[in-house]
């Protein structure tokens, strides 16, 4: 043996030199700079409630309520952000955890909440289906049902990686608002003063639109599909700064596609006097500045794509959570005997949307409106469990949240609250 | 999430009940158990019959024991919480417990280690299912005299009994022995200082596959992971450590003290630890190797150092090497000093400068006389053989020409460094063709 030693050590001294980054990590730092769960979360938050919501937003208040966008979105990046800490450091989704922290109740609770803002937010990407088929000509009861069904067939079947990339792909034709932004020649110098100087007309609309604003971007399955992604995948703290980054950009994106709508619809349907959207078709005229008579196609395939990204994902990311307060996330290579709830959750969620907009005279704007308002008023007790959970010690460890930060949390949990119970008070005066 | 296919819980639940040990066989126990969920919140008496309080906790106490004995209760009285010793329960049914005298000394409550809190630690959180080979959150728990104490005798982990929780009334307080699983049967491994708070488990889980482990672990939340380790016997958990995923294994590493790690990985085969030491950052890297026997740490500083895609980056280091001056004897009696090794297929043979002459079966040993010398063994067939340096693909070139079940691999004087065994082989072609690094998962997420 003494002789092999020897060999050792002098071939130690030779040694070949050690990589320094890990195949593993430029694989995932490209991923996730790609096709992260941040960015993805980022672009389906711009789905057809998304973007109606924006256009509204700008249509009737001009520049006034982009500060409503800002602050929206830096919850949304702060709530993000710790969305995905919690996955990484706990290793459990944001249900099942609940579930051990505050015990079967708001396990219960939060896990309807879920459902409930979820099957909204289902309602309202076939809503923007049926909105993008209507542009075309085509009707609701023809194009929502094939959506249903091909969601749900690429989903069960496996295929869903490989569409995601054309879904996702589509979608991100919104960014064409960017463009059309900066043609439409929008007075900046309003823009930046609404902003960052708060004004809020005291009325019903602007706040149930204010509520909205806040509802569509900090989405509460954005919050849990973030959570989930993160235990799913198996993420280590090791991953967890290149996971935020992925966080951050596809939050700031959001954000920037948000204020570009808000602003060339500011500065073309407000300016020319069209202060309430009532169909698709109107939101789609913003997009004439860059596209002329495209504009109508381009808004109508970006609706399409982001509708199919976020219901694709949707259920998916609700039957995991749900099924995450059982104790024991199911997933898709489960039969169907072995997890009911995952896929009960998953049909209910679905169908159960798909007939809400088919219903006859629907009108589908305002229930993308109503939708998002729903997301907003279930977003609070989620909110309050996170911001919980990032404070236990016994969780969270050296990751739980630092006094600054929980005071950060507290003011946006306060300014939520204070919008619901105005838009409540508005409801009910 | 990856998860083997199991029966369902009722299935399990009953093989349980039905085994012949189990207390909850017992007939007495299965009628007097009592649901701690529905105990929370009930009133505490004293022996007049007059409300002192509402429960709030139970407090058990962990020993050798099997079934952990209630300890004391955390009870509010008023607006205080205070702490009654277990040995005032005069009786504790699923509507009330009743105190022993009148006379309570109330106290605060600090935690005391070896003892944990049922609602707070266990309730909810995730336990090992031993039986099942799974993580699985616990609905509820069950409490029955046995032994002269109030003792934890069951689990629940059905969705049905969790749902039963949040209804009002007395519902939630029937117990359903039915879906009881044996506390005997799973591995709780939280409480509030991260320490492990299971004694009965240890045999159970040290009768499971290290596979089978691995999965368990894959699926527990970090600090669990550890706790889980623990458990095991240090010879159980490295065999557990290398049928982990690579991803799984770092991160369970991280937790882990460098002392503990280096005792895991130095009984890990030595290419397999090298593996996971490639993958550290070299501050936890050297802290891994400083805590180990020198000789370990320098063999396998060697291996870390080689391309994964070369020769020596496969090659274990366990080997038995004999001069061919050695006896058949002496090189029985190595073979068996190093029985924990896995080198039990024969020993190699160099001569007087270290260069590699034969590898001698060990059929052919054990067939010879004791005191023959080793040099009249060597003959053909001889060994095959790769320089440190070979790449993977002329490795495995020269091992399905051969045959063998393993090649030495010598270093540019010809002296034996090591040895790739054929499983060493699998493995490498594993990493390099099959699993997608980043995208594993339930696949749940896209």
């Amino acid at each position: 043996m003494s002789d092999v030693k020897k060999v050792a050590v002098k071939k130690a001294v030779a040694s070949v030199k050690l990589p320094t980054i890990s195949p593993r990590k430029i694989r995932l730092a490209a991923f996730l700079a790609v096709m992260g769960p941040g960015i993805i979360a980022g672009l389906s938050d711009d789905d057809p409630a998304g973007i109606t919501t924006y256009s509204q937003l700008g249509a009737r208040y001009g520049y006034r309520l982009l500060w409503v966008l800002v602050l929206s979105t830096i919850a949304l990046i702060l709530f993000q952000d710790l969305g995905a800490r919690i996955g990484v450091v706990t290793r459990q989704g944001l249900i099942g955890l609940v579930r051990q922290k505050y015990g079967a109740r708001s396990g219960v609770f939060s896990a309807s909440s879920l459902i409930l803002a979820n099957i909204g937010t289902m309602t309202a990407e076939f809503a923007g289906i049926a909105a993008a088929g209507q542009l075309f000509g085509l009707s609701k009861y023809i194009s929502v049902p094939i959506a249903g069904i091909l969601v749900t067939f690429l989903v069960l079947r496996g295929s869903f990686g490989r569409v995601e990339k054309v879904f996702f792909l589509l979608s991100a034709v919104f960014l064409s608002y960017v463009l059309a932004g900066i043609l439409a020649h929008p007075n900046w110098g309003k823009a930046l003063h609404g902003m960052v100087v708060p004004t809020m007309p005291f009325t019903k609309d602007a706040i149930f639109i204010a509520t909205a604003t806040l509802g569509t971007t900090l989405a509460p399955w954005g919050l849990a599909f973030i959570q989930s992604y993160s235990v799913d995948k198996r993420l280590t703290r090791d991953d967890l700064r290149l996971l935020r980054v992925d966080v951050w950009t596809g939050s700031l994106l959001t954000g920037i596609i948000g204020f570009f709508v808000v602003i060339t619809c500011a500065a073309t349907l407000n300016r020319q006097g069209i202060f309430n959207i009532t169909d698709a078709s109107q939101a789609a005229i913003a997009l004439k500045p860059l596209a002329g008579t495209l504009a109508k196609d381009l808004f109508a395939v970006g609706l399409v794509g982001a509708a199919l990204l976020a219901a694709s994902i949707l259920p998916l990311s609700t039957a995991y959570s749900v099924s995450d307060l059982t104790g024991r996330p199911a997933a898709i290579n489960d039969g169907y005997a072995e997890a009911p709830l995952f896929y009960g959750t998953f049909a209910a969620i679905t169908v159960i949307s798909a007939i809400l907009v088919l219903i006859p005279g629907a009108p589908l704007i305002t229930i993308l409106l109503w939708t998002q308002v729903l997301n907003a008023v279930l977003l609070l007790p989620l909110l309050c469990y996170m911001f919980g959970i990032a404070r236990d010690k016994r969780l969270m460890g050296e990751y739980s949240a630092t006094r600054t930060m929980q005071t950060i949390y507290t003011v946006i949990i306060a300014m939520v609250s204070v919008c619901i119970a105005c838009m409540l008070w508005f409801s009910f005066h | 999430m990856k998860t083997p296919a199991v029966p369902a819980i009722n299935t399990v639940a009953k093989r349980i009940v039905g085994r012949r040990d189990s207390v909850l066989a017992r007939k007495s126990i299965r009628d007097s158990l009592v649901s701690v969920a529905g105990l929370i919140g009930r009133p505490v008496r004293d022996d007049a019959g007059r409300d002192l309080g509402k429960l709030v906790d139970i407090v058990v106490r962990h020993g050798e024991e099997t079934y952990p004995a209630v300890s004391g209760l955390i009870v509010k009285v008023g607006q205080r919480t205070s702490f009654i010793e277990g040995a005032r329960i005069s009786k504790l049914t699923k509507d009330e417990i009743r105190l022993s005298s009148t006379k309570i000394n109330l106290q605060e409550y600090t935690r005391r280690p070896g003892e944990s809190l049922l609602n707070a630690d266990v309730i909810d959180h995730q336990i090992v299912d031993v039986n099942g080979l799974r993580v699985v959150r616990s609905s509820d728990l069950y409490l029955a005299p046995l032994d002269r104490e109030i003792r934890l005798v069951g689990v629940d982990i059905s969705f049905v009994s969790f749902l039963r929780r949040i209804v009002p009334g007395t519902i939630r307080r029937r117990p359903t022995p039915e879906r009881v699983v044996d506390w005997a049967t799973v591995a709780s491994l939280t409480d509030s200082t991260g320490e492990v708070r299971t004694s009965g488990p240890r045999s159970a889980l040290s009768r499971l596959r290290p596979a089978d482990l691995a999965d368990l672990i894959e699926d527990l939340v970090g600090r669990e992971q550890g706790a889980l380790i623990e458990l095991l016997d240090p010879d159980l958990a490295a065999d557990v450590l290398e049928e982990m995923e690579d991803e799984d294994l770092l991160g369970l590493l991280r937790g882990l003290s460098a002392e503990r790690a280096a005792e895991l990985l130095g009984r890990m085969e030595p290419d397999e630890s090298a593996e996971v030491l490639r993958d550290l950052d070299e501050e936890h890297r050297e802290s891994i190797l400083n805590a180990m026997a020198h000789e370990t740490a320098n063999s396998l500083r060697l291996l870390v150092t080689f391309d994964e895609a070369l020769a020596g980056g496969v090659m274990t280091t366990h080997s038995v090497i004999c001069h061919e001056g050695d006896t058949v004897a002496e090189a029985l009696k190595l073979l068996v000093k190093n029985r924990a090794r896995d080198v039990s297929d024969g020993v190699i043979v160099v001569d007087a400068k270290g260069k590699l002459l034969d590898h001698i079966q060990m059929i052919e040993l054990v067939s010879t006389k004791s005191s023959a010398v080793l040099s009249t063994l060597i003959g053909p067939p001889f060994p095959t053989a790769v320089g440190i340096n070979t790449p993977l693909d002329e490795v495995i070139e020269e091992f399905s020409n051969n045959r063998g079940s393993s090649i030495i691999v010598i270093d540019e004087t010809n002296k034996p460094v090591g040895r790739i065994m054929a499983d060493d082989l699998v493995d490498a072609l594993v990493a390099r063709t099959g699993r997608r690094g980043f995208a594993q998962g339930s696949g749940a997420l896209t």
